[in-house]
């Protein structure tokens, strides 16, 4: 088997994504079904017992039925969240035999301390581990089968978990609870600076790598209740698909016929948070698409961050900003997406030309 | 005239999936070439290769950002890349591969 690499993404952030790849649909589905539980319920849904000021009560249908919907989304989905990433970025690495070591190590990540920055030293340690031992343990050929099945999981879960134990969890712990602080109490100028950071990057390659990096740290930080950065990555995701679709509306001599239609799909992609209704703009005219959409999006994710809104949920576009609870400081962050997808939108007024000029000079360049 | 076969993979699963499928196929289309485009996406595998199709084919091209099973290719000729390349430009990425 010949194999040619092509600019393909280096091996390990593969690993990673295919990691957070699985595991986003447990956040969507954790994180919505906890803001509902809070809408319903208040801050205390989580406890039947409870009423929304606090005061202990007796339970009843309606609180425990509210209590359960938010143990679905806190136990089932954010509980498997960190032992799903470690399992797929071991079973991107390893193949089968990495997934129950894999997830091992996410599950101690958790008892550890150590959260998601646990869970991903935990499923690249599963991956590697096991892909080692599965070169390097040769049996003859009518045993062949014990190793996937005894020798494997036996061997490679006791060294992530060891691992886990007495050498990773502690100072990963440490310095997680030191992001998590630092993030927690950050002075307004750096909150801007993260926020124009995060922002660019959300805008600079649409649902890409740089993107997910961004967007898995946010959601990462859910974990640990750091909600702002989350905030900030979803506005920033959905004004450059909201800026094309706005643009290509007002401004009609700048973009061709098709665009214009992708126009009407990227303000629907927008509004649910999918960047990637971009895409066709920028593959069209990258070097003035993608630093107009960078723009709009550092701006949306700094006014973000400068008004302090929070988000506790990791997806849902504009379809989760009228669940009471999901956002902090509803008012500011409307304001963030609007002003990010005007910039966005009047970056492309000034840098594109209009189509048919576009036309006469390229063809009076051949 | 060439036959290619291809999977695309992307994180989320919903977008460049598709758009790298649809990149490459316009490429082939191009180019003057068939190609079947498996796509891997958040919804599961849809347009699956067939053991004929890969063992008819000249070259597999793997435009993903995510892991993808490659063992049922095996003394194939597979050219890997991201998603991105393809959906920039997929008649580049099948030539590139063709080279190989």
């Amino acid at each position: 088997m010949t194999s040619q690499t092509g600019k393909a993404l280096p091996g390990a952030y593969k690993h990673l994504l295919t990691g957070v790849s699985y595991m986003i649909p447990f956040v969507v589905a954790g994180g919505l079904l906890i803001a509902i539980g809070f809408a319903a319920r208040g801050i205390y849904a989580y406890d039947a017992a409870l009423g929304l000021d606090g005061k202990a009560i007796e339970p009843t249908a309606w609180t425990t039925f509210w209590a359960n919907i938010f143990a679905i989304g806190a136990k089932g989905g954010f509980g498997l969240m960190v032992p799903i990433l470690a399992g797929f970025i071991a079973f991107s690495i390893a193949d089968r035999p990495g997934l129950a070591p894999g997830m091992i190590g996410g599950i101690l990540a958790g008892t550890t301390g150590s959260g998601f920055l646990g869970g991903i030293i935990a499923g690249f340690i599963a991956g590697y581990a096991t892909q080692w031992l599965n070169n390097a343990i040769k049996l003859p050929r009518n045993l062949a089968g014990l190793k996937p099945v005894l020798i494997l999981p036996l061997l490679s879960s006791l060294i992530v978990g060891l691992l886990m134990f007495y050498v990773v969890g502690t100072p990963v712990a440490a310095a997680l609870t030191a992001l998590t602080d630092f993030l927690k109490n950050l002075q307004t100028g750096n909150a801007i600076v993260l926020g124009l950071i995060l922002g660019a990057m959300m805008a600079f390659d649409m649902g890409g790598p740089v993107n997910k990096a961004a967007y898995t740290f946010s959601v990462g930080l859910l974990s640990t209740q750091v909600t702002a950065p989350m905030a900030a990555v979803m506005a920033a995701g959905m004004t450059p698909p909201l800026g094309l679709a706005l643009a290509s509306w007002l401004f009609k001599n700048r973009f061709s016929d098709d665009e214009r239609e992708a126009g009407k799909a990227a303000a629907v992609l927008g509004i649910s948070f999918i960047t990637e209704g971009a895409i066709p703009f920028a593959a069209r005219d990258p070097l003035r698409v993608i630093p107009s959409i960078m723009v709009g999006s550092a701006i949306a994710g700094a006014i973000s961050m400068a008004v302090g809104a929070q988000l506790h949920v990791p997806h849902g576009g504009i379809f989760v900003l009228p669940i009471p609870n999901a956002v902090d400081n509803l008012l500011g962050y409307v304001i963030a997406i609007l002003v990010g997808t005007v910039a966005t939108a009047g970056m492309l007024f000034v840098l594109k030309q209009p189509v048919a000029a576009e036309a006469e000079s390229s063809a009076a360049a051949d | 005239m060439a036959k290619i076969v291809a999977i695309t993979s992307c994180p989320t699963g919903i977008a460049h999936t598709y758009m790298a499928a649809e990149g490459l196929e316009l490429g082939a289309k191009r180019l003057g070439h068939t190609i079947k485009v498996e796509t891997q996406g958040s919804i599961g595998t849809e347009n699956r290769l067939t053991e004929q199709e890969i063992a008819e084919a000249d070259v597999v091209i793997i435009a993903a950002d995510t892991k993808v099973d490659l063992s049922r290719f095996a003394g194939k000729k597979i050219y890997e890349t991201a998603s991105n390349a393809a959906i920039k430009n997929g008649a580049n990425v099948i030539m590139a591969a063709l080279a190989l």
